[in-house]
């Protein structure tokens, strides 16, 4: 063989961070962090509020110049300037950013011109997206008479209208209807489908789940990235189960049996609890009892349970 | 440089939009000004009239009577009669009277001996701007009555009758396109940062000279729109002469204008914040273009180092040359010093806005 991996590995990645530090004075806001996202690849960034997240989108998409690190997206880095970055990447704020007294057709048309599309090409793609996006309404419609749905969506058409190899979408379905939301996710499927990277930071569980792989931010660093599948399955080597309180409890109740010593991980979960066993205690002695209180059933762990124990439980 | 225009103008036709979806912006970019003139032009006005004196005619003669009748029938002044000096210093403090004038018992019998009549004039000091033309009144008339040593003819150039309103309203433009340049253009990067379409116009790959410029040329014509207003205001309102080159003016008014909006982009830029930034337009552009800018105050009075600074004010370059093309037809080459401070000075702030203009997203 005459090619290492790593060269192999490197020649399908879209996005490649190594040791990324961003510092806004004396807070470091990104600290050292380093991935990979590969072509076609829906790749997740999931995190509390000023985890980072979108400071390193803001990175990658050359808005901001990283303190060190080496950034490769697209082909392209900070060494070839930011403005080469910004034609090779879509960016879509967590901000609503388009104007709102324009029409659809003003605001594409404005993008267009920046972007350099030729009037041939603008009206080729613009009709092409607009179907992407199934947008039904006339061209002349001011965008700030349109649903929250349909505007996030003539977002990110305007963001795809150069054609961009990866996209960056920061929260793109903050504030809209769930229906908004499953409809999104579909056409983040159907780029991802037709080659797409799709870069995309959320806070909603379920549709971290529908990332190929999923990085977990905490205090500017990633502190854990997988498939959700495989994050699940390393987060909880163990049984997790569900406890459906019979009778509602007092707190001193619930956190007489957090103190149990029995459960690595024992959260509240909407009214119920999921819990996971530590290893070599004896839970089928310790299971009637708590029958007891709690209706028990195995689950498999969510999503939120990952990120609850992996991001939230290092607080303490 | 053809997608240089190409992104500019972009910028600009967008703008343009902006501009005709706010009617309302639209009315007051044009119609403020108009208004302005009018309110302003009709108010201020240097030259005073019936002005009220006090005067205690102790003398009671024919000579002390012929004075107060040229005070009388000048125009200038009101008589009020009192009794004693002292009711007259009363007048005073009571604002009842400008100024008060004193005629000794022994007014009439010095000039019949031949020597000289003794007057005292008393003025109300504490409103400086009135004792000037005061004192300046008084002693026209009192001199018309006494035998001149010299034979001085005076006669006033450009504005022969001293109509303050020929002064004022060229002068008045100025204040007044400056304040409306500034404030156009102050709030458009700073809105865009508040709305979060700079985050768009900043993940394409537009420079900030193109952003700067195609966000310059609509405000540019709708300001020498305004401008046009303002001068018709002036001709047809006021009866201003206008004696010089319609184009030296409309060049400098661009020029001008151009200076202000990029003033008001830069502070826009470092801004980012539209109240900050309608602050920041308030002090920069009423403030020293009222004050320092040879509107009303001298310049030539002012301290050596305000004088030079006011070297970098647009305001007083354009003062200029909006006076003197209005007065007395001065073109191009009498007028070069202030085009070419202004020209330097329109693309030094079109350099600073760029320079200053981040591409950056910090928080």
């Amino acid at each position: 063989m005459s090619y290492s991996c790593a060269e192999v590995g490197m020649a399908d990645q879209t996005v490649i961070v190594r040791d990324l530090t961003v510092r806004f004075g004396d807070f470091t806001a990104v600290d050292r962090i380093s991935f990979e996202v590969g072509r076609g690849e829906i790749f997740g960034f999931l995190g509390a509020n000023g985890a980072g997240k979108t400071t390193t989108i803001r990175v990658l998409c050359g808005l901001l110049v990283p303190s060190e690190g080496f950034v490769k997206v697209a082909g392209t880095g900070f060494e070839q300037g930011d403005r080469v970055i910004k034609t090779k990447v879509g960016y879509m704020s967590q901000k609503f950013t388009l104007y709102n007294d324009l029409t659809v057709e003003e605001n594409l048309s404005f993008i267009a011109s920046l972007r350099k599309l030729d009037t041939r090409r603008y009206v080729e793609k613009r009709k092409e997206l607009l179907e992407f996006i199934s947008f039904d309404r006339p061209l002349g419609t001011p965008v700030r008479d349109l649903p929250g749905g349909t505007k996030q969506q003539v977002s990110l058409a305007a963001a795809l209208l150069h054609d961009p190899e990866v996209v960056f979408l920061d929260e793109p379905t903050a504030g809209v209807t769930p229906a908004s939301r499953n409809l999104f996710w579909k056409l983040i499927r159907k780029l991802s489908a037709a080659g797409k990277t799709v870069f995309v930071t959320t806070h909603y569980m379920d549709e971290a789940e529908q990332c190929g792989r999923i990085a977990l931010m905490r205090e500017g660093r990633i502190i854990a990235l997988d498939t959700p599948e495989n994050l699940k399955r390393v987060v909880f080597p163990g049984a997790v189960f569900e406890f459906d309180p019979k009778t509602p409890l007092s707190f001193a109740e619930v956190a007489a049996i957090e103190h149990l010593d029995l459960f690595t991980f024992f959260e509240p979960y909407g009214l119920r609890f999921h819990a996971a066993i530590r290893e070599g205690k004896d839970w089928d002695r310790a299971r009637p009892e708590l029958e007891r209180k709690f209706t028990i059933r195995k689950i498999e762990p969510s999503l939120e349970d990952v990120f609850i124990k992996t991001v939230e439980g290092k607080k303490r | 440089m053809r997608l240089f225009w190409n992104r500019a103008g972009a910028v600009a036709r967008k703008e343009v939009f902006h501009i005709l979806r706010d009617p309302f912006a639209l009315a007051a970019a044009l119609g403020l000004p108009v208004l302005m003139v009018i309110i302003f032009g009709v108010s201020i006005e240097f030259n005073m009239k019936d002005i009220p004196l006090a005067v205690n005619d102790a003398d009671q003669t024919r000579s002390s009577r012929m004075l107060l009748d040229r005070f009388a029938s000048s125009g200038y002044f009101g008589v009020r009669r009192v009794v004693s000096p002292q009711q007259g210093i009363a007048e005073l403090t009571d604002q009842k009277a400008r100024a008060a004038l004193v005629i000794p018992p022994d007014f009439e019998s010095e000039l019949i001996s031949g020597r000289q009549g003794q007057l005292q004039l008393l003025i109300d000091g504490s409103d400086n701007s009135t004792v000037g033309p005061v004192s300046n009144y008084v002693n026209r008339i009192v001199g018309a009555g006494a035998p001149a040593l010299y034979d001085l003819r005076a006669r006033y150039l450009f504005n022969p009758e001293l109509d303050s309103r020929w002064f004022v309203i060229p002068g008045l433009t100025v204040v007044i396109m400056a304040i409306l340049s500034i404030l156009l253009t102050a709030l458009t990067i700073a809105r865009e940062w508040e709305n979060g379409s700079m985050e768009l116009l900043l993940s394409t790959p537009v420079r900030p000279v193109e952003i700067i410029v195609g966000k310059l040329a609509p405000y540019g014509v709708l300001g020498v729109i305004a401008i046009a207003f303002v001068y018709v205001i002036a001709r047809a309102v006021f009866q201003i002469p206008f004696v010089g080159n319609l184009a030296v003016f409309g060049l400098g008014s661009l020029l001008f204008l151009v200076t202000y909006l990029a003033q008001g982009l830069l502070i826009s830029v470092v801004a980012r914040n539209q109240q900050v930034a309608m602050q920041l337009a308030m002090v920069t552009g009423m403030l020293p273009s009222n004050l320092i800018s040879g509107f009303i105050f001298p310049i030539e009075s002012m301290p050596a180092f305000f004088q030079y600074l006011t070297m970098l004010l647009p305001a007083r370059w354009f003062m200029r040359i909006a006076r003197d093309t209005f007065l007395q037809g001065s073109g191009l080459i009498e007028l070069k010093v202030p085009f070419l401070a202004l020209t330097f000075l329109c693309f030094a702030m079109i350099f600073l806005a760029t320079r200053k203009f981040k591409r950056d997203l910090e928080p």
